[in-house]
């Protein structure tokens, strides 16, 4: 029963999460401005909005532009069905299904970055190599940090791995960390400050926004959608890794807390948006780099402790 | 056996027939008829191997020296032919596309096909050889053949002078690989692998570590591992596509070929063969792929993202190696099954890609990015072709490049009881893997960014037209491959289980436990990542289809967002160069990146350029190295008196004495 509460309860975040999302993070930022700020809702009529409204298409385009957002959004949401949110269960959840989510939200990648480059712009282009360099620098992160908890776990599912991380004897050493590194994948993939900033208005300091910048109407809402969506679930690893409460056990109280963390991600995001500028372009990488480094040096610490090392 | 030779003598044949004196057309005509009547015959007697039927074995008598020359055709055997000569076959159809116009013209397009023919023999002899020397011809075949191959364009100095790059890479392979030959006759007494085999299992030791060097080195040479690569951007640019595909995606297979067939011959491989060959397949990938993002020439891209793969690959097998060292099915599956698929997907995706590249050629006349753009508009097939191939190689799903990623990523993953500090380490293969993942994205979104999206970015670039059919046939056909494997890898799986039956082969049987089961799980992992996959495009394209039944308001058209600027041309659009011009910054340590230019001075200023280029390290430092070589010998001889018969006979004097110690050395161990 509480397997089906718990799954239930997944799809439904996945679909109305990132709406709240959106709306706490800009909430906390117009809070930190001394504005009241939109209401939590705001995005959904965005995203209204934008689904009423009548494309235009730069006349250099292909069809696969058009095919972009589609591919984009179902591929964001297929991934969000792999990555855990509530506990040590997903509704997609097989041995290795990591990879399966990496690669998923690659395809993600490789289709906005695409879609970018087919209007031909040099900003847009400009934008699609930054995006496309920084995800190299970030993307062993995830990987190593899987590896971490399966380390720790002898777990080879992602749920598996990041639920039950907290039974583990590397827990208590490794929480930190692994919750820094999800942090710092949550701001490179959902294109947030200090990685990105969304609010800036100059194409040329854009990564994710300028990628963007040619679509309009539903298949704008698409790109949006689609990133909230990748944000709540890096927060939703982040409450799995977290989250006190056995799910199984209470799944109530289990997806209470879990939303709760999730929130609080959402504020933390808003706060490092309101107080600290973005990063030069030039020192991303190395930010990035960083959350690949402290990953790699808790695999290894992982290892040690594995191996009997204390 | 019967079919197999029948099959050889055919392609002779074929080959022979080619270079009668006949009109261009039916010269082609008879090679292809010969190599799809040859192809039919192998795969007759190959298919049934592949699946689980009885390995196929024959002797044929030869004269002394040789002795009698045994031919086996088992599963690993079979698998490799079972692609290798159709995917030659469909290389052979395109080049009639591609050599059309020189059909009507003087040139002896007979010859060409010839060769392709002598390509195909050279696979039968390869993998179905269990003599060293009937192996040694047909590397030796394929070698010629495809240097000759590659000079298609001889009258070009520097497609000769690729192809003697070539050429003299491939015979310092086959130095190490008559080397090792060599130790193991010398400790066998046979010419037979068979017997080779039964050396190597039985004598661990400082010896078999040597040969197990020797022969890495030689098919690293062939395969084109980095650092042993620097013929193959060269080789790859200057031959015709199709050649270019067919050494990429099949001929340097062999190597691959060789590398598992010596490894299923040590059967227990020591555990740091394992590790050596993860880090340099590692290595390789890692390079190959940081290469792959600096190239501006789509072909020499198009070759570096081979020595990834074959690193990818190379991972796999390492793995395998390792489960094969610690007598671990579970690992010994994943592995091979793993590097073995990912051979197949590379021959399917690079092939592609290369056909893709080759249509791209033939409609500008150039493969140079910058010069390109706009072209999906154009070429929508051979678009198409190529962002199929890319996804493909960047191994994302819902397309066969990911499902051998899938399986090499969790033998590294793996579940299995190893030691903590051997799971860091394959941990962070794996993130290395990720790496490489994110670059080759990186790179095919740069390359089909850049030549097939935007717009034209040179007018003085030949308006393209869509290739003939002789050429996009051959492209789609591939590209019906890469989704039937991304969306049912079980049938892929079921090509390599016998090879990697063959390795468990060799596992101690565990009592009860069934070396095989391993095998079924995999098929039922990579049938869900199957079912994923088609969801995930069935997914799609409900969205697709959704979007444009409920479309709402019609769309309309505009220029593109000029940021305010009025006056954007085609040739302000982002290139390749700048692209990838601060993520190869960061790797100037590995990679040399040249960068002229004359930037515009005065009032009216003139002639203003700026050229970037990638060009290899290796070879930068190879030539560097004999260049340098070359003048400390000059050097020396000048400063030595030319007449002081002195100096000769000391040196003839030191030259026997170190011929005797060598003598007196060896005399030991070998008696």
């Amino acid at each position: 029963m509480s397997v089906v509460i718990l799954l239930a309860a997944h799809v439904l975040a996945v679909l109305l999460m990132p709406i709240l999302m959106v709306g706490l993070v800009n909430r906390t930022k117009s809070w930190w401005g001394g504005r009241r700020g939109p209401k939590l809702s705001q995005s959904y009529w965005d995203l209204v909005r934008l689904l009423r409204k009548q494309p235009v298409f730069s006349s250099v385009t292909t069809p696969l532009f058009r095919a972009g957002a589609w591919v984009v959004l179902a591929s964001s949401l297929l991934a969000a069905q792999i990555a855990p949110m509530f506990g040590a269960l997903a509704p997609l959840q097989f041995s290795h299904d990591f990879i399966v989510f990496a690669y998923v939200l690659g395809l993600a990648r490789i289709f906005l970055m695409l879609s970018a480059m087919d209007v031909g712009s040099s900003f847009e282009g400009m934008g699609t190599a930054r995006e496309a360099s920084f995800t190299a620098f970030i993307e062993p992160a995830l990987f190593l940090l899987v590896g971490t908890a399966a380390l720790g776990t002898a777990q080879t599912s992602f749920a598996g791995a990041i639920g039950q991380f907290q039974g583990s004897a590397a827990y208590p050493w490794l929480v930190v960390p692994a919750g820094v590194v999800l942090f710092v994948l949550l701001q490179a993939e959902a294109a947030r400050v200090p990685v990105d900033d969304p609010l800036t208005h100059l194409e040329l300091t854009m990564i994710h926004e300028v990628m963007v910048l040619d679509h309009s109407g539903p298949e704008l809402a698409a790109m949006q959608y689609a990133a909230a969506v990748k944000m709540t679930m890096y927060a939703g690893l982040i409450a799995a890794l977290l989250n006190p409460v056995d799910t199984m056990a209470d799944p109530v109280l289990g997806v209470a807390m879990s939303v709760l963390l999730m929130a609080a991600v959402a504020v933390a995001v808003g706060c490092v948006e309101s107080l600290v500028a973005r990063l030069r372009m030039r020192l991303v990488p190395r930010y990035l780099m960083l959350a690949t480094g402290l990953a790699a040096v808790s695999l290894g610490v992982a290892g040690w402790i594995a191996g009997g090392g204390a | 056996m019967n079919a197999l030779l029948a099959a050889q003598a055919l392609l002779l044949a074929g080959a022979a027939a080619c270079l009668l004196p006949m009109r261009n057309g039916w010269r082609a005509a008879v090679g292809l008829a010969s190599q799809a009547l040859a192809m039919v015959l192998v795969l007759a007697v190959a298919l049934p191997v592949v699946f689980g039927g009885a390995p196929l074995e024959g002797a044929l008598a030869w004269a002394y020296p040789v002795g009698t020359l045994k031919v086996r055709l088992d599963a690993l055997g079979a698998f490799f032919l079972a692609w290798s000569l159709p995917m030659t076959l469909l290389g052979s159809v395109y080049a009639v596309g591609y050599l059309r116009r020189y059909f009507g013209s003087e040139r002896h397009v007979g010859v060409h096909y010839a060769l392709l023919n002598m390509t195909a023999l050279s696979f039968v002899l390869v993998y179905t050889g269990d003599h060293a020397l009937v192996f040694l011809l047909g590397w030796e075949i394929a070698a010629l053949a495809a240097w000759l191959l590659v000079i298609w364009d001889y009258p070009n100095q520097k497609v000769r002078f690729a192809g003697f790059n070539y050429l003299v890479s491939t015979h310092i392979g086959l130095i190490f690989l008559v080397a090792a030959f060599m130790i193991l006759y010398t400790h066998s007494g046979s010419w037979e692998l068979e017997s080779f085999g039964r050396w190597l299992h039985d004598n661990p030791g400082a010896e078999r570590n040597l040969i197990f060097l020797l022969l890495l080195t030689s098919f690293g040479l062939k395969s084109a591992f980095f650092p042993f690569h620097s013929w193959l951007p060269r080789a790859h640019a200057a031959a015709p596509a199709h050649v270019s595909a067919l050494m990429s995606g099949v001929i340097h297979k062999a190597g691959l070929y060789a590398l598992v067939r010596f490894i299923l011959l040590i059967g227990r491989p020591d555990e740091w063969m394992g590790w050596f060959l993860i880090g340099f397949s590692l290595l390789s990938a890692v390079i190959g792929a940081l290469y792959t993002a600096g190239q501006r020439d789509l072909k020499r891209l198009l070759g570096y993202s081979s020595t990834e793969n074959v690193g990818i690959a190379g991972i796999g097998l390492g793995v395998g190696c390792l489960g094969l060292a610690w007598g671990n099915p579970a690992l010994t599956a994943v592995g091979f099954a793993g590097g073995l698929l990912h051979v197949l997907n590379h021959a399917f995706f690079k092939c592609q890609l290369f056909y893709a590249g080759g249509s791209v050629y033939q409609a500008t006349h150039t493969v140079d990015m910058e010069k390109l753009g706009g072209l999906a508009r154009l070429m929508p097939w051979t678009a198409l072709a190529f962002v199929l191939g890319g996804v493909a190689m960047s191994a994302l799903p819902p397309l066969n490049g990911f499902t051998s990623e899938f399986l090499i990523y969790s033998g590294l993953f793996n579940g299995q009881a190893i030691a903590a500090w051997a799971k860091v380490a394959l941990a962070g293969t794996a993130a290395g893997l990720a790496f490489v993942g994110a670059v080759s994205a990186l790179s095919i979104t740069r390359a089909f960014g850049v030549v097939f999206l935007g717009a034209p970015r040179d007018t003085s670039v030949e308006k393209p037209q869509e290739v003939s059919r002789w050429m996009l046939a051959p492209t789609l056909l591939h590209a019906v491959g890469l989704v039937a494997l991304g969306v049912a890898p079980a049938l892929g799986l079921a090509l390599v289980e016998g090879s990697a039956s063959l390795a468990l082969a060799g596992l101690p049987a565990g009592g009860a436990v069934d070396v095989h089961q391993p095998l079924r799980e995999l098929s039922a992992t990579l049938s869900r990542i199957g079912g994923i996959s088609a969801a995930l495009a069935l997914g799609i394209a409900a969205l697709w289809w959704l979007r444009s039944r409920l479309g709402g308001p019609q769309s309309s058209q505009h220029v593109t967002w000029g940021c305010g600027y009025t006056a954007p041309n085609t040739r302000m659009q982002y290139t390749g160069s700048s692209f990838s011009w601060d993520f190869s910054q960061r790797f100037r340590g590995v990679m040399v990146l040249l960068r002229r230019q004359h930037a515009p001075q005065g009032f009216f200023p003139k002639d203003a350029y700026l050229i970037s280029d990638c060009v290899d390290a290796v070879e930068r430092r190879l030539f560097s190295v004999i260049n340098h070589g070359d003048e400390s010998a000059t050097d020396l001889s000048r400063r030595l008196k030319e007449d002081d018969p002195r100096l000769a006979f000391a040196a003839a004097l030191a030259a026997i004495v170190l011929i005797a110690g060598l003598v007196v050395l060896s005399a030991g161990p070998l008696r």
